[in-house]
């Protein structure tokens, strides 16, 4: 990627605060916690695409037997991104939670998760053969 | 790749669907005598463990001609092994169908409670969903890497 300079920092930080401020005021403005566990979900949700782009590289031009683990990296990452989605609204369909708190802690999970991309493709460092 | 995502992302969904109709079985807003039981998880199980089957299956034996296994019989055997997973895959769905018929609708329950038969239908349907999703585009990558190979 291009250089990123100063501000690209300061604006993902921002976006990052404001998330957590949402996901935040939706749990405590009803005293129900459950929605900060989309929080843990969206942070979880990179994990495997590192972890398993990092076990495929170094038999990638051996034997091509790492596309498997690439995809099983993919498919969990895609898992996690729509559990954090769909968990707001399976505890607001249920009742346990307002469904103004469900709102805003999607929002507020979905500036989180992309913070965090942004933040992977703008300071991604290049790799050396 | 992006369709391995997305099948990631269905496959979620289609598990939330049913982890849904059983907490809302179990919440305050479920007025009626119905509840999730073991019953209905039955489908959703026999399709998991059917995506499970077709997933693991090396696709180069299917063709029938690699060299590098012996025995005569690899492809059929693998064939095999791939249908008995899509017949765990469509039994999973006509299952869901079948106890959505027979729990819910033979009983003439409303709308709050036929949900959960109706959750158990898509959490079935969204698994195959998934499934093919994830066979296609992995057969159109394998293709993909063997052209670059050669």
């Amino acid at each position: 990627m291009a250089l990123a300079g100063l501000k690209t920092i300061i604006a993902l930080s921002f976006v990052l605060a404001i998330g957590f401020l949402l996901v935040i005021l939706s749990a405590a403005l009803w005293k129900n916690y459950l929605t900060l566990l989309v929080v843990l979900t969206y942070v979880v949700a990179p994990l495997p695409n590192w972890l398993c782009g990092r076990a495929a590289n170094y038999d990638d031009f051996v034997d091509g037997g790492g596309a498997g683990v690439v995809d099983l990296g993919r498919f969990l990452t895609g898992f996690f991104v729509v559990t954090g989605i769909a968990m707001p609204a399976l505890f607001a369909h249920c009742g346990l939670i307002n469904s103004a708190a469900m709102v805003m802690s999607i929002i507020g999970g979905l500036l989180i998760y992309g913070t965090i991309i942004s933040f992977t493709m703008f300071f991604q460092e290049e790799e050396e053969f | 790749m992006a369709s391995v995502y997305a099948s990631g992302g269905i496959f979620a969904l289609s598990l939330f669907f049913v982890i849904d109709a059983a907490s809302f079985s179990r919440s305050n807003l479920n007025a009626s005598d119905f509840h999730v039981t073991f019953v209905d998880w039955i489908p959703l199980i026999c399709a998991v463990l059917g995506m499970l089957v077709i997933n693991s299956i090396d696709k180069t034996r299917l063709g029938g001609d690699s060299f590098s296994y012996s025995g005569n019989g690899v492809a059929w055997k693998a064939r095999l092994i791939l249908f008995l997973g899509f017949a765990l895959l469509a039994g999973g769905l006509a299952g869901s169908i079948t106890v959505l018929v027979l729990k819910y609708v033979m009983r003439d329950v409303g709308w709050p409670t036929l949900w959960f038969g109706v959750a158990g239908v898509f959490g079935s349907a969204g698994v195959m969903a998934s499934s093919t999703l994830l066979w296609v585009a992995q057969n159109m990558e394998d293709e993909y890497t063997y052209n670059l190979a050669l």
